[in-house]
């Protein structure tokens, strides 16, 4: 996409310096319209765009969490004060600052908040979703290897904007089993 | 008489009031075109400062500079400042100030109008101002979303300032809008036809058209928010039935045409400038047209591309992101016909093709991070990253701050009259274009690496540092830029040597006038037959000012002007503008009573405040009155037209036609808010509806059916010679009807604090009785004009425009009533 | 002013079944619609069927703005007013392409 642009502002600019060298002749109007308007300024942007359109909501669809694929369960509720996730494996479990989730395996986050609009982002895993008082949202991850990723929220909140950060571990198989066989308290 | 003693004659009758009072009292538009800028300009530095101040907090990791409390007001502020006290009245200023000089007329088809804008406009960024000087001004980001705007986190009044200064702000662009539709389409020299229309006035049109669509939602989330935050009606609040996704989709219905209400007149500044710097003519005129217009209406398509992120249906997503690509289209249009003028002319590097120049760059940049982050999965990423504030700085910097300063440095020389001399302008544009491309390509930079917007510091570790330093130095190169273009235009406006009429040879009729410009613009109305007509005749203006025009000879002290028809550009009625009058400044400053008493929760001022905008508006157009009638007037040129007063279309017709379309905007904002609550918003249905009444809502419609036909019956006797008293009684019952039925329903509706059905139910019901009072006043001015002999057969332009507000208020009355007993019914 | 209203109408509209076929989606989705009618999805039929009238009211429209009845006499308007046409028509087809491809409720 960045290539396209950068092509695409390259052919502009140079059809802007162009007449500064070349001293112009007033050619028809009608022929003028023809390349400039017709040519480059409607069937050249429509071929591009519907290019890109299609690519996009190709993506789009393909980001989408599907119910029949067994993904695990998690919620994350926002708050001014931090981030608490709770576990559907794991009823009554919650942390706080930190979601723990299996590596290799797609998780769906159940997004709510507790009192203002904050938005999920874990920038390595997933685009951002809002937590919107009133909704659930859902939001498909899935962390390749195991590790610790970084996550923000993405909407300011207030005062406490800034700080409003959280991690997500992704544990191996065993880690996880683990993390599962904790006591919950 | 000759052209001297015209001229004189002409200033007695135009001149405003000398010295200090003429500040207050002109309604003249090239001294409030004047007003405006600078009071845009002054606001421009100072948002400008505050981003200086946004930079430096950001120059350096873990920045003590401010603390976020403070932060959060600086970068609300910037933007707020920018986008209402800047951008908007930029716009407004540069066409009041144009506008009748492009068309060929002699001022606005509304003066008091347009010093009325003027004064809300002061006065509401003086409050503005104020809140910041306090301390107290808004935090919540410049979209204030709600909940966190909302009474329970953020009690203070810092949200309140934001939300009735702006709505105070927007009267003015309302009442500019107004203005300049009606001016675009009625105030043009005879022979205008459409399609001779300089390009600018098509675009200013259109922006117009949008400003009256576009702000109506915004105003109406204001009001919600601020009822929500002042009486606890829930509208926002998902627990008692609000939802506040609502607070999104009116802010960007709004907020995303905005972006094109900016662009749109800069674009007007550039199809003028551009083809006169190459010196040749526009490239498909008519193309342009047709894209402006398809753009504007694109734009009201694109809002929820704000909200990619909000969990909106991948489907509803994809509307929203096709409209988005679509949109480039037009934009594409103008931007290959602008190119392609060049190709066909022999550009020139001239101070005004700089900042184009500038333009071109910056804004081809910004429309190609646009198309970026209208693909959904990549803004999924970048929304809310500084990516996007970088993106949207190159859209409007590049798309408004270059024409503007284009157009600064084009029309200067007609606004003072002198040639530039100091040659500090070029320079200024290096520092302003390096320093702009600096600071913002830094920032997609670092918004790619993962910084948030309206963070107020960030950690070392992040890897941001280097790049953000990059970024803050650059905005001081800028900033240093833009202190020089103030410098020079300080000095070339204090000390440069008188110019040159038309310096830049252009085709244009603000040109054909005395630089700089006389109250009365022309001493004499040109007659048009070409779109660039100075090009066809060179010496228009000395023609002109001989006289030799229609209305070249001054009568009694008439400021006079002539209507042309709207789409032949025929002459068709004489106006007699009202002249210099305190009558804008005093009532402008009672409506700020009335802002400022719900500000303070002074609610006791607030009835005497709209009793005194009342008294106030009644004495404004009583005084439009006349005991006689006007025969037709001589125009010259052997054309005799009726005069104003006389015409069942009267100025004053259209501009209620176009007031009524911002206001169904309004009722239509509110009614897809009800119905939007209804159908998304979690915790509904009430618990209980409205106790259907059929008999209340029998009255209401009856009422609603008979004040516009008592109206029209009236309307129609006045015409005949007849007597309208009857009528006026009649619908003036009609109104007491529909203003028992609508008060009966406020009344019946349950606690509006308890759910926000109830809650909607009631706005709806006042929005309704607000306009109930409206008309009965309405039908009591005229009853107290044909009582006191102002009206007649011939004087009787004022019935058929109360006919138009009777006929809106019997149809909102019956819609709100409807929506209020029909689920009870239904039930 | 009919002039005026020639060159707005057909985006006008546009406008007008953009946010009619966006509301009819919201509200397919806000009540859960379901079940099937000729082979497809309710919901699918329903968003279908609405961007075809969408379609066919752009076509009505520009056909009126070529007919020499209902078109602008003079030719810069005329001009204008198919040329708006014309974007209304292409817009119609553009942004409300997504009914046809994309999942509705996810």
């Amino acid at each position: 996409m960045l290539a396209g642009a950068a092509a695409i502002f390259a052919l502009v600019m140079v059809l802007l310096a162009l007449p500064f060298l070349r001293r112009g002749k007033d050619a028809p109007e009608a022929r003028g319209i023809k390349v400039w308007i017709i040519g480059l300024g409607l069937a050249f942007p429509m071929a591009v765009l519907a290019a890109l359109l299609a690519y996009g909501l190709t993506v789009g669809e393909r980001l989408l969490p599907r119910a029949e694929d067994g993904a695990i369960r998690v919620e994350a509720e926002g708050r001014q004060s931090g981030w608490t996730f709770r576990y559907a494996d794991q009823p009554g479990r919650s942390t706080s600052g930190v979601l723990h989730i299996p590596a290799g395996r797609p998780v769906d986050v159940d997004i709510t908040t507790g009192d203002v609009i904050h938005s999920f982002w874990v920038p390595r895993l997933a685009g951002k979703l809002d937590a919107i008082p009133g909704y659930v949202n859902t939001l498909r991850i899935e962390a390749d290897a195991p590790g610790d990723y970084a996550g923000v929220s993405a909407e300011f909140s207030g005062i406490g904007y800034a700080g409003l950060t959280f991690t997500v571990t992704a544990h191996d198989e065993a880690g996880w089993q683990a993390f599962l066989g904790d006591d919950p308290q | 008489m000759n052209a001297l003693q015209r001229h004189r004659r002409l200033t007695t009758i135009w001149a405003s009031d000398p010295g200090l009072r003429g500040w207050f009292t002109t309604v003249n538009h090239t001294d409030l075109g004047r007003m405006f800028l600078m009071a845009s300009f002054f606001f421009f530095i100072v948002a400008g400062i505050l981003a200086m101040l946004i930079r430096a907090q950001l120059a350096t990791p873990h920045s003590a500079f401010a603390g976020p409390e403070i932060y959060n007001q600086i970068f609300t502020m910037h933007g707020v400042i920018m986008m209402f006290l800047f951008a908007i009245p930029t716009f407004e200023g540069l066409v009041v100030y144009l506008l009748p000089k492009i068309l060929g007329t002699r001022d606005l088809a509304f003066p008091r109008l347009t010093a009325y804008g003027f004064w809300c406009y002061i006065f509401g960024g003086t409050m503005m101002l104020v809140s910041m000087l306090l301390g107290i001004a808004p935090d919540g980001g410049w979209f204030m979303y709600p909940p966190l705007t909302g009474p329970l986190y953020s009690p203070g009044i810092n949200t309140d300032f934001w939300l009735i200064g702006i709505t105070f702000v927007e009267i003015s662009a309302i009442a500019a809008a107004v203005e300049i539709t009606v001016s675009i389409l009625k105030y043009r020299a005879p022979g205008m036809s459409l399609d001779k229309m300089p390009i600018f006035a098509w675009y200013a049109l259109v922006t117009a058209l949008m400003i009256l669509t576009g702000f109506p939602p915004l105003i109406l989330g204001s009001v919600l928010l601020e009822v929500e935050r002042a009486f606890g009606f829930p509208f926002f609040q998902a627990d008692l039935g609000g939802d506040s996704l609502l607070w999104q989709h009116l802010f960007w219905l709004f907020g995303h045409p905005e972006v094109y209400i900016i662009f749109l007149p800069a674009a007007g500044v550039i199809s003028t400038v551009l083809p006169v710097m190459c010196r040749t003519t526009l490239l498909g005129y008519g193309w342009i047209v047709a894209a402006a217009v398809a753009l504007a209406f694109l734009s009201f398509g694109l809002w929820v591309h704000h909200m990619f992120t909000t969990g909106i249906p991948h489907m509803g997503l994809a509307f929203f992101s096709a409209a988005s690509t679509l949109v480039a289209v037009p934009t594409g249009v103008q931007i290959f016909a602008w190119i392609g003028t060049m190709w066909r002319g022999r550009p020139e590097l001239r101070m005004p093709m700089l900042h184009l120049l500038g333009f071109f760059v910056t804004f081809v940049i910004g429309g190609l991070t646009g198309v970026m982050v209208a693909v959904v999965p990549f803004d999924w990423q970048a929304h809310d990253t500084a990516f996007i504030t970088a993106h949207l700085h190159y859209v409007l910097f590049g798309g408004f701050v270059f024409p503007v300063l284009a157009g600064l440095y084009y029309w200067m020389p007609h606004v003072t009259g002198r040639k530039r001399f100091f040659r500090l302008g070029e320079f200024a544009f290096g520092m302003i274009f390096v320093g702009f491309h600096v600071t913002f390509l830094a920032m997609h930079w670092v918004g790619l690496l993962g910084q948030r917007r309206r963070i107020p510091t960030y950690a070392p570790e992040d890897g941001w540092t280097a790049v953000n330093l990059i970024s803050s130095v650059g905005s001081f190169v800028m900033a240093i830029g833009i202190a020089m273009v103030l410098i020079d235009v300080i000095l070339n406006v204090v000390t440069a040597v008188r110019g040159t009429r038309n310096p830049w040879g252009a085709g244009t009729l603000e040109w054909a006038m005395i630089q700089p410009a006389p109250a009365y613009n022309f001493a004499s109305l040109p007659h048009v037959t070409e779109r660039d007509p100075l090009y066809g005749t060179p010496d228009m203006a000395l023609r002109l000012a001989r006289g030799e025009g229609y209305l070249g000879e001054p009568r009694r002290d008439w400021r006079e002007t002539v209507t042309v028809d709207i789409a032949s550009g025929r002459p068709d009625f004489h106006v007699i503008y009202p002249a210099n009058t305190r009558l804008p400044i005093v009532m402008s400053a009672v409506t700020g009573l009335f802002f400022l008493s719900l500000l303070l929760k002074a609610y006791w001022i607030t009835p005497f405040a709209m009793a005194g905008v009342a008294v106030l508006a009644w004495r404004w157009v009583w005084s439009l009155g006349r005991k006689e009638d006007i025969g037709p007037q001589a125009i010259g040129q052997d054309i005799t037209v009726p005069h104003a007063a006389q015409v069942a279309r009267a100025p004053g017709w259209w501009g209620s036609v176009f007031l009524l379309t911002a206001n169904a905007t309004f009722f239509g904002s509110l009614l897809f808010g009800f119905a939007f609550l209804w159908t998304v918003a979690p915790g509904w249905p009430p618990t209980e509806w409205l106790p259907a009444s059929l008999w209340e809502l029998g009255l209401g419609l009856l009422g609603a059916a008979l004040a516009p036909a008592a109206m029209h019956g009236a309307s129609r006797a006045l015409r005949r010679g007849g007597r309208p008293r009857l009528g006026l009684a009649l619908a003036f019952g009609g109104t007491g009807m529909l203003a028992v039925s609508v008060g009966a329903m406020m009344l019946h509706t349950p606690p509006p604090v308890e759910h926000a059905y109830n809650a909607t139910l009631f706005v709806l019901g006042g929005y309704a009785m607000f306009h109930v009072t409206l008309g009965a006043l309405m039908i009591g001015f005229l009853a107290a004009r044909v009582r006191r002999g102002y009206a007649s057969a011939a004087r009787q332009s004022e019935f058929p425009i109360v006919t138009l507000w009777i006929d809106y208020l019997a149809a909102v009355g019956a819609l709100a009533l409807l929506a209020g007993h029909l689920p009870g019914l239904l039930a | 002013m009919r002039d005026v209203i020639r060159i707005l109408i057909a985006p006008l509209v546009w406008l007008a079944a953009f946010s009619a076929v966006y509301g009819l989606h919201g509200l397919i989705c806000g009540h859960g619609i379901t079940g099937t009618a000729l082979g497809l999805p309710l919901p699918r039929l329903l968003l279908l069927a609405a961007y075809a009238l969408a379609i066919l009211l752009q076509l009505a429209l520009l056909a009126a703005l070529y007919h020499p009845r209902v078109s602008a006499t003079e030719g810069f308007t005329r001009f204008v007013s198919r040329a708006t046409g014309w974007a209304g028509l292409v817009a119609a087809v553009w942004t409300l392409l997504p009914v046809a491809v994309t999942s509705y409720c996810g």
